[in-house]
């Protein structure tokens, strides 16, 4: 399945994208895409902290994406 | 009251905001660009949003924030873009019965945002441009 990905902060600079569309497995988990992106780009696999929300919130490493789910990665937030 | 924007903050529109007869005190922190970070002179900032998602987490928090101290009113204002050194970065303000939970909620709202709301901050200095690394989560 298709799954549209964003990335913020210094993920984008990594990227050189603000977004893509992932071709996964069928009920890929939140913590199976993040080890896919990051065996695609390896200065994110480098970071020790990478964050993932699915629609706006934070999701369990166990929640299962779904086709339709807008999938976020970004580094510790710095806000404030 | 949640606000992300790009534009300055209208410090007295938005304090009162806050201001309610049954409040006896407002506790507001504003934060500003500093001109030097880690021993580097900081000559701008700039700053990107998650917009949707920073706009839900901070309506959490401010929930968050009124049931656990209960306060009366909080108002969070972010803004987002290119910021000089001594621009306003995020304003929050607290309205409530006695000072102690204004403090304490302020507190809480600014401590949380730097943990959960996704804002991250560059700093655009005469050696470079360097993304500010964000507090690890526990």
């Amino acid at each position: 399945m298709k799954v549209n990905i964003r990335y913020f902060g210094q993920f984008r600079d990594f990227t050189g994208k603000r977004e893509e569309v992932l071709e996964v497995k069928k009920g890929i988990t939140v913590e199976e895409i993040r080890e896919h992106v990051r065996g695609i780009y390896p200065k994110i696999a480098a970071k020790s902290e990478v964050l993932v929300a699915v629609n706006g919130n934070f999701g369990a490493l166990d929640e299962v994406i779904l086709e339709t789910d807008e999938v976020a990665f970004f580094p510790p937030v710095s806000g404030g | 009251m949640i606000k992300i924007q790009s534009e300055d903050i209208d410090i007295s529109r938005y304090l009162d905001m806050v201001r309610t007869p049954d409040s006896g005190g407002i506790v507001t922190f504003l934060g500003t660009v500093r001109d030097n970070a880690k021993g580097r002179k900081v000559a701008k900032m700039s700053i990107e949003v998650y917009e949707a998602m920073a706009l839900t987490q901070l309506e959490a928090i401010r929930s968050e924030a009124i049931e656990k101290f209960g306060v009366n009113e909080v108002v969070v204002v972010h803004r987002y873009g290119d910021l000089d050194v001594m621009d306003n970065i995020v304003f929050i303000s607290v309205g409530s019965g006695h000072r102690r939970e204004a403090f304490n909620a302020c507190m809480y709202v600014i401590d949380e945002l730097k943990q959960r709301v996704p804002i991250w901050k560059k700093e655009i200095t005469p050696e470079g441009d360097f993304w500010v690394e964000g507090e690890k989560h526990e």
